[in-house]
């Protein structure tokens, strides 16, 4: 079976050149066709894409946007429609997890994207989103319209399923223009979606293009680089520094870096009861998407004083990730993530003989819990369910262990009263956390989620004011003037 | 009873035998096996975690592989660390720590270094004139490479045989008139150094046109890779490179391959292809594992690489690498260090943490 991966408005089939990759996972493989553009091609695409933008798109209000963004993701939700099954099917091929978790994480997901969840997204970031349609009085006087980019480009990375969707939406919610690059780890979902809008919608589709290039390949990339108005990137810094080099000075550059996610479990969440449920919990985020995602949890911070003790509930946690396992088997990893976990718990393990930290799970055990009873400042574990469990005597000395990592950090996952959770809150706020979440949510941020702290549709587009005085002065100017 | 003295003379035996049966190698892994869960307090914990003790172990295979990060934490040595005349340390490149190895004597490291080094390198020449590119062991007394560099110069080089890296780094000055006057003396050279030490000194002879013929039965010797000191060469770039300026042909290129924390050496056979089979002495068994269940893997599947090298009988004989390797016929391949895996997704990995932490 070949899939043919991308959306390409406007080229025949035959005029692309594709570059075969093969994926095999769960004992079947599946050959996916990625489109490879030459430059003309390339400079082609951006125009058309752009002046379809500018003809069509930002003529029309938005609501027509988010109608046929309902109805794209109402199938993509509905399990008996061929995409969905399809997605079914070759995501747990490509991306190696596990078909329960790409179909539980396929729907939560998905949920986000209704027109009651759009419509949130949009009122999340303008307090009348009808600048976006067309010129609205301003508080301080005037009107205001906002304008998505003409050319907006994603960069996606990374396998966890259906990832690109955020950004595609957002850009198609402000109207740009937009060309993704898909990541070669997931490379069918944003293609997918785009011939759905198609489908629903042909002219919002003519405005819409998805692409591929080998990573880091520059004349692939370059037109690209060269034509887009607005970067949004995702990567590691390294991937990050190398592509805001290539750009132009006045191209705005959006990037997603990767980070760790880490937990707070309070002693009042710590009783017989609550304990168990709060470790499954806690072995949920651990376990979905195995660790890959920018939220997932890799340490837990756990305060003593409640009736279970941190080492009783790194006993649970580790009894639920065995649970899981049996429901969700883990990934088959490559050689190199095998070492990375092997190294990651040779390193607990030499530690452990210390007596400085204990290691629940055997080598052969598809997760790993390591617990200590030392403070300890946060560090990234091997992945792939590896997760370190730290005591402490009070959650207030969390914010000064993981204050030195500011640019790593992003979501953390509270179990607290209320009080705490704001008090606790209020200093991650201040060393750089942007996300606070429950035990068990912490890799489902919910609909108009602000991206590592920044305005998912706000910051693509640029405003448009009449100032008051400008207003005032036309009058003077009018036919019925006096 | 075993004694300190019983091992280095049955382990210099053992070196000084032409070859070893599975059974012979057996049986010296075991009795050191032994002398090492006896003396050396933190492997016998490590053993015992793992439920392998000299009574249960039956097969070399079967004794426990340290992680070689544990020389980071542990203090891995049957003696008293005071006691050792020489202690090794890794570079600490990769985490700033750095891994120890501790030698109460030296007499087995360099036995083992010799015999090695007399089959594999000088393949039966007496000596060769040498240019060294790696500090002394003066100015690195703790670097295990420079004490193989300057017992191969001493043991093996001629009279004349110099170092060619000192405070200010390559000293070309003087390099230069040596290599031209070793091309037209007709005497075979050899050049021997860290691999990312090769690198300036092609660049520097390619900006000044300069190329060298060396003459025939000359030879290079690189070891350690690029360790982020020069530029990354692919290994064709790198040989294609060396013939080029050197005018030594591939097939007399060796890489060794060693680590702090062994006593013996690996070579391949020369470079005329890359990839080409590596392997040990008879004294050293290599495994390929898979890094997780340390299951053995079969032949031509990629794993990581196991070495049980008997020479290093004051630590633990038994180290698992963090290097990628394939056991194939006659020894095996080597593909790099295996520890860097990025996230697949957008979860930061230890190697962006780490390379962030340094800066």
């Amino acid at each position: 079976m070949i899939e043919h991966a991308g959306h390409l408005p406007g080229f025949e089939c035959e005029a692309l050149r594709w570059r075969r990759a093969s994926y095999s996972a769960w004992g079947e493989s599946v050959e996916i066709a990625l489109p490879e553009l030459e430059a003309p091609q390339a400079k082609d695409l951006c125009e058309t894409v752009r002046g379809n933008a500018r003809a069509r798109l930002k003529r029309m209000p938005t609501a027509r946007v988010v109608d046929a963004i309902d109805a794209a993701i109402a199938r993509l939700l509905d399990r008996e429609h061929p995409l969905r099954r399809k997605a079914e099917h070759i995501l747990p091929i490509v991306t190696g997890y596990d078909r329960e978790t790409v179909r539980l994480g396929l729907t939560s997901y998905l949920k986000t994207f209704r027109r009651p969840q759009l419509l949130r997204f949009l009122a999340e970031d303008f307090a009348n989103p009808a600048v976006l349609d067309s010129f609205q009085p301003a508080a301080k006087g005037g009107f205001l319209s906002a304008h998505g980019p003409g050319l907006l480009l994603h960069v996606w990375a990374g396998n966890v399923p259906a990832l690109s969707l955020w950004s595609l939406i957002c850009g198609l919610l402000v109207k740009a223009g937009s060309i993704g690059k898909l990541a070669s780890a997931e490379p069918l979902t944003a293609g997918w979606f785009a011939s759905l809008i198609t489908e629903i919608d042909p002219e919002i589709g003519q405005c819409l293009a998805i692409v591929w290039w080998k990573g880091g390949d520059e004349a692939g990339e370059a037109p690209f680089l060269q034509a887009a108005d607005t970067v949004m990137a995702y990567g590691n810094n390294t991937t990050l520094a190398a592509l805001r080099a290539k750009l132009p000075i006045t191209t705005r550059f959006l990037p997603h870096g990767h980070k760790i996610g880490f937990g707070m479990i309070a002693r009042e969440a710590l009783d017989s009861r609550k304990a168990p449920a709060l470790a499954r919990l806690a072995a949920h985020d651990v376990a979905r998407y195995e660790q890959q995602g920018c939220y997932s949890p890799q340490m837990l911070f756990v305060e003593r004083g409640g009736r279970v003790s941190p080492a009783e509930f790194a006993r649970h946690l580790a009894q639920e990730l065995a649970a899981i396992a049996h429901r969700h088997p883990r990934r088959e990893l490559s050689a190199a993530e095998s070492s990375s976990v092997a190294a990651w718990r040779g390193a607990q393990e030499m530690r452990a003989m210390g007596g400085a930290a204990e290691l629940l799970g055997e080598p052969t055990d598809p997760w790993s819990v390591v617990h200590v009873e030392r403070p300890e400042d946060l560090s990234p574990t091997g992945l792939n369910r590896t997760v370190k469990l730290v005591a402490v005597e009070s959650l207030d000395e969390v914010p000064a262990l993981v204050a030195p990592y500011r640019s790593f950090l992003q979501t953390a996952g509270i179990a607290a009263s209320p009080t705490r959770l704001f008090q606790l809150s209020e200093s991650l706020g201040d060393i750089g956390v942007t996300r606070i979440a429950p035990l068990g949510r912490m890799t489902a941020p919910e609909a108009g989620w602000h991206h590592d702290g920044r305005f998912s549709l706000l910051d693509l587009v640029t405003l448009t004011e009449i100032e008051q005085s400008a207003e005032a002065a036309s009058e003077g100017f009018a036919p019925y003037v006096d | 009873m075993l004694t300190q003295a019983g091992i280095i003379e049955a382990l210099l035996a053992f070196i000084a035998l032409p070859d070893a049966t599975e059974a012979e190698f057996e049986a010296m892994a075991l009795k050191l096996f032994a002398w090492q869960f006896r003396n050396n307090e933190p492997y016998k914990r490590f053993a015992l975690q793992r439920g392998r003790t000299p009574l249960t172990v039956k097969r070399w295979r079967d004794i426990p592989a340290v992680p070689i990060t544990a020389f980071k934490d542990l203090t891995l040595s049957c003696t008293p660390p005071e006691d050792a005349t020489h202690v090794f340390m890794t570079s600490g490149t990769t985490q700033g720590v750095r891994g120890h190895s501790y030698h109460p004597t030296l007499d087995v490291w360099k036995r083992s270094m010799l015999t090695n080094f007399r089959k594999r390198f000088m393949r039966g020449r007496e000596r060769i004139r040498m240019g060294i590119l790696f500090p002394d062991e003066t100015a690195l007394p703790n670097s295990s490479l420079a004490h193989y560099l300057g017992l191969a110069r001493r043991e093996c080089g001629t009279p004349d045989s110099q170092v060619f890296i000192g405070a200010n780094g390559l000293d070309l000055d003087r390099l230069l008139p040596v290599l031209a006057e070793a091309e037209t003396s007709g005497e075979p050279y050899a050049l021997l150094g860290a691999s990312y030490s090769f690198v300036p000194l092609m660049d520097a002879l390619e900006q000044q046109g300069r190329r060298f013929i060396l003459p025939e039965g000359s030879l290079i010797l690189d070891t350690g890779g690029f360790k982020g000191q020069s530029r990354e060469l692919t290994p064709d770039e790198f040989y294609d490179g060396l013939e080029a300026a050197f005018g030594v042909p591939r097939a007399s290129c060796i890489n060794m391959y060693g680590m702090t924390e062994l006593s013996s050496q690996f070579y391949d056979d020369g470079n005329a292809v890359s990839q080409p089979v590596k392997s040990g002495p008879h004294w050293v068994r290599s495994r390929v594992v898979d890094p997780l269940t340390g299951i053995d893997l079969p032949e031509g599947r990629r794993g990581v690489l196991v070495h049980h090298d008997l020479a290093h009988f004051n630590s633990v004989s038994a180290i698992l690498t963090e290097d990628a390797g394939e056991i194939v016929p006659g020894g095996f391949k080597l593909f790099g260090r295996v520890d860097g895996e990025a996230s697949k997704g957008c979860s930061v990995a230890v190697a962006e943490f780490l390379a962030a932490a340094r800066g």
